[in-house]
């Protein structure tokens, strides 16, 4: 029992559903002996991980989708024990190192060293090199960076690095230099429609035009997100109507209503209340640049014309000091006070313009 | 002729040297005591009957003379004369003397001057009676339950000066206890079979070695030397194998001493400001007091008044015949200024005084603190502390953050306590303090706007403390956040806020066990923010969903 997500993904790069072109360029790519480090970047749910494994498919062949998930224990100098999930086959190995947080480094370095330092046992018919697929490389610390780029040279005989990342704004120039940039863009309205249309036409399930454009609307273009939310309509209704409900991520849902929130009181009591709301989407593991995104969508749709301005000038503000400071609830809690500030004055210069 | 004179001299010196090698080491010991003693010993500790029977390891420091000196009078005329006759040798002493003999008019120096000051009976001392009383009823138990469980033990902690060893001294000797301490042998040495000196790990095991067979033998067997028949004992000075080392087992060695121990045992612990520092902490777990049923006795800093009267009882010695020629008093200013700079700690305060009133010593320059203080006359009095000496104001995370989040003001609207202040007392970890900031100040906040100012500020400083290439910038972020927060708030709630601590975020990866079999193997490919952000509301509802199913074709088959 797998999710649609991952039973109808594709397998090949010929088989892909839409950047056939750019198919076709990475299969040439492979044809050649030699193979750059990549990078692949794109935004969420585009397909980024689909074309590597599809990739390494095609370097490798069937053997690489023997998947076995591995724990790996790495030792930080200050004595600390992280432990980071992996996933490998005897090609390739993949790694998240962002989720030993700011031990990514020793983690980088650590785990390229074991895997390059060991040579391909059969040769016979392979490439003489593993890959290492860094997923969220975007998420790396600027330390874990240039650890990594030193790294990528060193060991440039026996491994490749493959990133994948969602924007290359927060990779080093160094590494962006060392790798060949893919792009991967998020697949347009109509394909996403199709790839819907033909997934429930495998599963043996009528899907309305309707419920598949409303399905792609409330996906924002994301094509993982598109096929979990229907599968997940499909498990609340079974056969499709064209107008029934479809499942809402529920940290979005919990962000909507803690902006009505905020604009429906604004003192201090209150922004301890939305505090303790932040904090539980934090522990959640919602990062912290999409709880921002989310509440400054949701505030400034609801908020008046003349104060938009302002409440995006001082977004921009905070979730710089957010990106550059340690502590993201400060500036999230930051913003909403800035937010309350400027709401609760536009209210009362209202009540007072009423007046004459 | 002259220089073999000098030859021979040496050569005499030599010789003499070999012969008394024994001896020359209990003198290195004296020596070293002495010195000791005038940096770190409490107040009446007495000089050390070294006993050829003693090892180097086991060097009890006996308080012997905390019985014979009962009248403060003979101790102040205890020459260096009359101590040499109890087999010590002090070399000290004999410098005294010396130089007393040189220097001609001048008023003799005692060997340890603070020995005049000890408190000889428990009304003397400083300490708050009900502590006193809970010593004393420990002793008192010990005393009841000698026949049965003789190894008892206890726990003594508070701030240093507190006089947690003074109280225990006293009423050791009250209940006629012979204290004997441990001290860290400073030469204990192995030397094995082949006259190499040991290396690295035997050393430590002879180390603990060494503290096992105090604790054992100190509590049977008792010193020639003395009259006592009760022995108590007492460990101040932790052996270092036991702070650094976890598997040297302390919790093993108390164990066996509350097997074959004979006597009550006294553990005292100076409280020290962060957790991995403290002793009674990491050493004296719950779990090891609930065991050894520890009585657990925490001393707090003496409180001013007491301290003020205590030092007029020094300034009464200080007045007594035979040392008058030592000391003159000091002014009333001076006294009240010790005892502000001082924070309750009397050792300190006794030492300030001793300073401040040697014969000869111009009168200490005070400072004007500007915290005035309501007395009982409702005049209001500026203290004032030593300019020159006495403690720094060093203060507690939680004092400090009151000070910050219910700023007081003066009649010119000026703070009591600058920002500038309370940062220099407070600059260990200015991310911990900015963090508890964080998480305390919403409340004491009336007015949106004056968040919005404090707030900023806090978030400023959360990005210069992260910027760690200068030093310099994590304390003027300390600064700027203190700041935000005492002068943002205009109109300030008042009332009782409990202080919470800042919120960690620990995020766990919440996927079912269920959940995860629908993802397979992939799962542990997927980032945990990213299965939070995608995946997680779906997958949730699609395996929900799964289950029911099954469950209700499992029914079904049935």
């Amino acid at each position: 029992m797998a999710l649609w997500v991952d039973k109808y993904r594709p397998r090949e790069l010929s088989k892909l559903d839409f950047h056939k072109e750019q198919a076709e360029n990475l299969r040439n790519l492979c044809k050649q002996s030699d193979f750059p480090h990549l990078m692949f970047y794109g935004p969420s749910g585009a397909g980024k991980k689909t074309r590597i494994m599809c990739l390494l498919r095609e370097m490798y062949g069937a053997g690489v989708e023997r998947l076995r998930s591995e724990t790996m224990t790495f030792t930080t100098p200050s004595n600390r024990k992280i432990e980071v999930m992996t996933v490998s086959s005897n090609y390739h190995l993949e790694v998240n190192p962002s989720d030993a947080g700011m031990y990514d480094r020793t983690v980088v370095i650590d785990l390229i060293k074991q895997v390059a330092q060991t040579h391909q046992i059969e040769i016979s018919g392979q490439r003489e090199f593993k890959v290492i697929v860094i997923s969220e490389g975007d998420e790396l610390t600027k330390d874990a960076q240039h650890a990594l780029r030193r790294t990528m040279e060193k060991y440039v005989a026996t491994c490749r690095i493959i990133i994948s990342v969602n924007s290359t704004s927060r990779i080093i120039p160094a590494i962006r230099s060392r790798c060949l940039g893919i792009r991967v863009a998020a697949p347009n309205e109509t394909e996403i429609v199709s790839i819907l249309q033909s997934t429930c036409k495998r599963e043996g399930l009528a899907l309305p035009v309707e419920l598949a454009k409303r399905v792609v609307d409330k996906s924002e273009r994301n094509l993982r997100r598109a096929l979990l939310m229907l599968e997940a309509a499909k498990v609340a209704k079974a056969p499709f109507t064209a107008n029934q409900e479809i499942p809402d991520l529920d940290w979005q849902v919990f962000l909507r209503e803690t902006a009505s929130q905020i604009i429906s009181e604004q003192t201090p009591g209150k922004l301890e209340k939305i505090r303790e709301r932040l904090y539980e989407l934090l522990t959640q593991g919602v990062p912290p640049n999409l709880i921002f995104r989310g509440l400054v969508e949701q505030l400034v749709n609801n908020c008046d014309m003349s104060i938009k301005a302002k409440t995006l000038e001082f977004a921009t503000e905070y979730e710089h000091r957010m990106q550059t400071g340690a502590k993201h609830i400060f500036h999230l809690e930051a913003f909403v006070a800035q937010f309350m500030n400027i709401y609760k004055k536009f209210l009362s210069e209202l009540v007072m313009t009423d007046d004459f | 002729m002259k220089t073999f004179l000098n030859i021979f001299l040496r050569f005499y010196q030599l010789v003499t040297l070999q012969n008394k090698k024994k001896r020359q080491n209990l003198k290195m010991s004296a020596r070293k005591k002495t010195w000791v003693r005038c940096a770190f010993s409490e107040m009446n500790i007495s000089t050390t009957p070294v006993t050829p029977e003693a090892t180097p390891a086991k060097r009890t420091r006996s308080s012997r003379n905390v019985s014979t000196r009962t009248s403060r009078s003979q101790s102040g005329n205890s020459t260096p004369k009359q101590v040499l006759p109890i087999e010590s040798v002090d070399l000290t002493a004999v410098d005294d003397e010396n130089d007393a003999e040189s220097t001609g008019p001048t008023p003799e120096v005692k060997a340890n001057w603070m020995e005049s000051f000890a408190p000889a009976a428990s009304e003397d001392l400083a300490v708050h009676p009900k502590k006193i009383g809970e010593l004393r009823d420990w002793l008192r138990h010990c005393e009841a339950m000698r026949k049965k469980f003789p190894a008892q033990m206890c726990l003594l902690t508070g701030p240093t000066g507190a006089g947690k060893t003074a109280t225990l001294r006293v009423l050791a000797n009250e209940f006629g206890f012979q204290v004997q301490e441990w001290i860290n042998p400073v030469d204990c040495e192995v030397v094995n079979a082949l006259g190499d000196q040991s290396s690295g790990s035997s050393y430590v095991g002879s180390h603990l070695e060494a503290f096992k067979s105090f604790l054992l033998r100190a509590s049977r067997y008792k010193s020639l030397l003395d009259s006592h028949s009760k022995r108590l004992l007492l460990v101040e000075d932790f052996p270092n194998v036991l702070l650094s080392d976890k598997e040297a087992n302390f919790e093993e060695i108390l164990d066996e001493y509350s097997t074959y121990g004979k006597s009550p045992l006294v553990f005292i612990v100076a409280d020290a400001k962060s957790r991995g520092l403290n002793i009674s902490y990491r050493l004296f777990t719950d779990q090891l007091k609930a065991k050894h049923r520890i009585e657990h006795i925490s001393f707090n800093s003496i409180a001013s008044t007491i301290m003020q009267k205590s030092i007029k009882v020094f300034c009464s010695v200080m007045q007594q015949p035979q040392n008058k020629a030592t000391y003159t008093l000091p002014s009333s200013t001076v006294v009240d200024s010790i005892v502000v700079g001082a924070q309750g700690d009397i050792r300190n305060a006794l030492i300030n005084l001793h300073l401040s009133s040697l014969k000869g010593v111009p009168s200490m320059p005070t400072k004007q603190l500007n915290v005035s203080v309501a007395t009982k006359g409702r005049k209001k009095k500026m203290q004032s502390t030593l300019k020159s000496i006495g403690r720094d104001e060093s203060i507690t995370l939680m004092h400090a953050l009151g000070r910050v989040l219910n700023p007081k003001f003066n009649e010119e609207k000026h703070m009591l306590h600058s920002p500038e202040e309370i940062t220099e007392a407070f600059s260990t970890e200015p991310r911990n303090f900015v963090n508890f900031v964080h998480a305390n100040y919403l409340p004491h906040f009336k007015d949106i706007e004056d968040v919005v100012a404090a707030i900023n500020d806090l978030g400023l400083s959360d990005v210069m403390l992260d910027e760690y290439r200068d030093s310099s910038l994590s304390t003027m972020g300390l600064n700027i956040a203190i700041r935000g927060a005492m002068l943002a708030n205009s109109s300030p709630v008042s009332g009782w806020m409990p202080v919470r601590g800042p919120k960690r975020i620990n995020i766990h990866s919440q996927a079912t066990l269920a959940e995860q079999r629908l993802l397979g193997v992939g799962y542990s490919g997927i980032s945990k923010s990213l299965y939070a952000t995608e995946y997680s509301s779906f997958v949730k509802c699609i395996a929900g969903k799964l289950s029911e199913s099954q469950s209700s074709q499992s029914t079904d088959s049935i």
